[in-house]
């Protein structure tokens, strides 16, 4: 079970909040991982509201929990706070302007039996790849 | 009083009293400010070489050994350090020949760019306050992201030809993919699809024009058109979403803004995330021409997309990164790449760059813990006191042993 899904990016104060305190709390990551999912999408996914997803696309994935949405319906729209974990996702061969697509991330969608990555895990990534 | 260096809004009103390693009364500030300043007392770091605690001298020469031998030094960061760090920083810069670029290279830049070079109008939130009817807060979501915004400035303060206020003489429309915390705060939302605010501006173009709408709404565009026409005072606030979906056609909102004002009067205030992003754009356009994306390799200023971070990240072998957490922000391949160079980390606290740093050098947070003065979102200088007593040595500081012993 999949869904294809464009991956919108956006501020949200409490993630913020929760960052100033730690970018290593729980907090941070519980409002960093995850993703808001229209309820048609969800259906098609056979997932509830907390559960988790593998997100990814061919830059990379990461496993995040799903967030019903309560905004009017958006089937194939979903939104991530920016953070991290939506980085792994986001191409950084970019067009002319040399400007990032944080906002219109291309992205499948399907449930995960897998526990949420760890920030740590991120950053290993990071560095593992790094040269 | 204190200012908040929180966002770029620097909000000047805050009042609070400290106790040891607490805050324990506060007046003014908002729930991202409140974060800002509890950050004083958590994730705080040490001086470090490779992961080994060291003292600040040391941390120092090893930078300077670092930046001294690299053959393409990049500088990266800026937008919250203070006017005096970052005009240090554009001279070491220019001693190292190295690239320079900030975090507007992958927000808001193209669009500063066209209000510092005077190619889009635009007014200060004092003008915001007194005299704006209307407001337009386009990819934007102040709520989460510039939390007084409408309090102080845009929508609800009685301002000196708008005594009626948000109740009969201002109007807030918002333009978003996304119904955010501020769109249901507002009278007027206008949701467009990802990528679809070009259409929705040719749109808002021909309702002015006078015809039928392209895209959207027919009926809703044509309000829309009627509430701009009647606008005495437009203000856009535009915000990240704006300038991703247009990217290199940011013409298109140039386009709008002077078609608006053939009919009455509208400014553009860009959304500046970060409190002192404007400030750096405005001191390297003043000396080298540019607002971002510089190189002084070999003694030649050139500009151009080639030193943005997301290129210069994958050429340079050495990186100086203050106040900011790219390997946070920054798409995987860019941080990857940032994590593979000789990495020196100067922040007041523990970030993932930070944890990726060769060197960390430790600062004092700007508004809190040292003085110096920055510019807001609208271009008004405000000047900051330190608010509580620090050894640690500011950006500026650092900055200065660093060039003065290259
Ligand atoms: S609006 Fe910005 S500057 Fe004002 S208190 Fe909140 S975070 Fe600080």
């Amino acid at each position: 079970m999949q869904v294809v899904v464009t991956v919108v990016t956006f501020r949200d104060i409490f993630q913020n909040e929760a960052e100033k305190k730690s970018r290593y709390s729980e907090d941070y990551r519980k409002l960093s991982a995850q993703i808001t999912l229209d309820k048609q999408d969800m259906a098609g996914l056979g997932v509830k509201d907390g559960q988790n997803v593998l997100v990814k696309n061919d830059v990379g994935s990461v496993v995040v929990a799903v967030k019903a949405s309560e905004d009017d319906s958006h089937p194939g729209l979903a939104f991530m706070v920016n953070s991290p974990w939506s980085n792994q996702l986001v191409r950084d061969d970019v067009c002319e302007t040399n400007i990032p697509g944080f906002k219109g991330i291309s992205a499948q969608v399907s449930p995960s039996g897998e526990s949420v990555t760890q920030i740590s895990e991120l950053f290993q990534r990071m560095k593992a790849q790094g040269a | 009083m204190a200012v908040c260096t929180g966002c770029s809004l620097l909000c000047e009103d805050i009042e609070l009293t400290l106790k040891t390693g607490a805050i324990s009364q506060v007046k003014n500030l908002c729930r991202k400010g409140h974060g800002h300043f509890q950050a004083l007392f958590t994730e705080r770091i040490v001086p470090k070489i490779d992961g080994q605690e060291v003292s600040v001298d040391q941390a120092i020469t090893k930078a300077v050994d670092i930046l001294r031998n690299a053959k393409h030094p990049l500088l990266y960061g800026w937008s919250n350090s203070a006017l005096e760090a970052q005009r240090v920083g554009i001279d070491l810069g220019k001693k190292l020949g190295a690239t320079i670029d900030d975090t507007s290279s992958f927000c808001q830049g193209i669009l500063m760019e066209l209000v510092l070079t005077g190619k889009l109008p635009t007014c200060t939130l004092d003008d915001v306050r007194n005299f704006a009817d209307t407001s337009v807060f386009w990819g934007a979501d102040p709520s989460n992201s510039h939390p007084r915004l409408l309090s102080r400035f845009a929508y609800y303060p009685r301002g000196s030809k708008r005594q009626k206020s948000y109740e009969e003489e201002r109007n807030c429309l918002v333009v978003d993919v996304r119904k955010s915390a501020t769109a249901k705060l507002c009278s007027n939302y206008f949701r467009v699809p990802p990528g679809g605010d070009a259409d929705f501006i040719a749109s808002v173009i021909d309702v002015l024009d006078g015809k039928i709408p392209k895209y959207g709404d027919k009926k809703r565009m044509i309000d829309l058109g009627t509430i701009l026409r009647k606008t005495e005072y437009g203000v856009i606030f535009p915000g990240v979403g704006l300038v991703y979906a247009l990217q290199d056609k940011i013409e298109l909102l140039k386009t709008l803004v002077a078609k608006l004002n053939e009919i009455t009067t509208f400014k553009v205030v860009p959304m500046v995330e970060h409190y002192n992003m404007r400030g750096f754009n405005q001191l390297l356009l003043d000396d080298s021409g540019s607002i971002n994306r510089v190189s002084f390799h070999s003694g030649q200023v050139t500009h151009g997309p080639e030193n943005s971070i997301m290129a210069a990240a994958k050429i340079c072998d050495a990186a100086l990164v203050i106040g900011s957490d790219p390997l946070s922000s920054l798409p995987f391949g860019t941080a990857k790449s940032l994590a593979g160079v000789s990495l020196i980390a100067i922040d007041p606290r523990r970030s993932l760059t930070t944890d990726a740093a060769q060197v960390v050098i430790p600062s004092a947070m700007y508004g809190l813990e040292a003085g110096g003065s920055a510019i807001r979102m609208d271009g008004v200088r405000i000047e900051f006191e330190p608010i509580v007593k620090s050894d640690l040595l500011s950006d500026e500081q650092i900055l200065a042993r660093i060039k003065e012993e290259i």
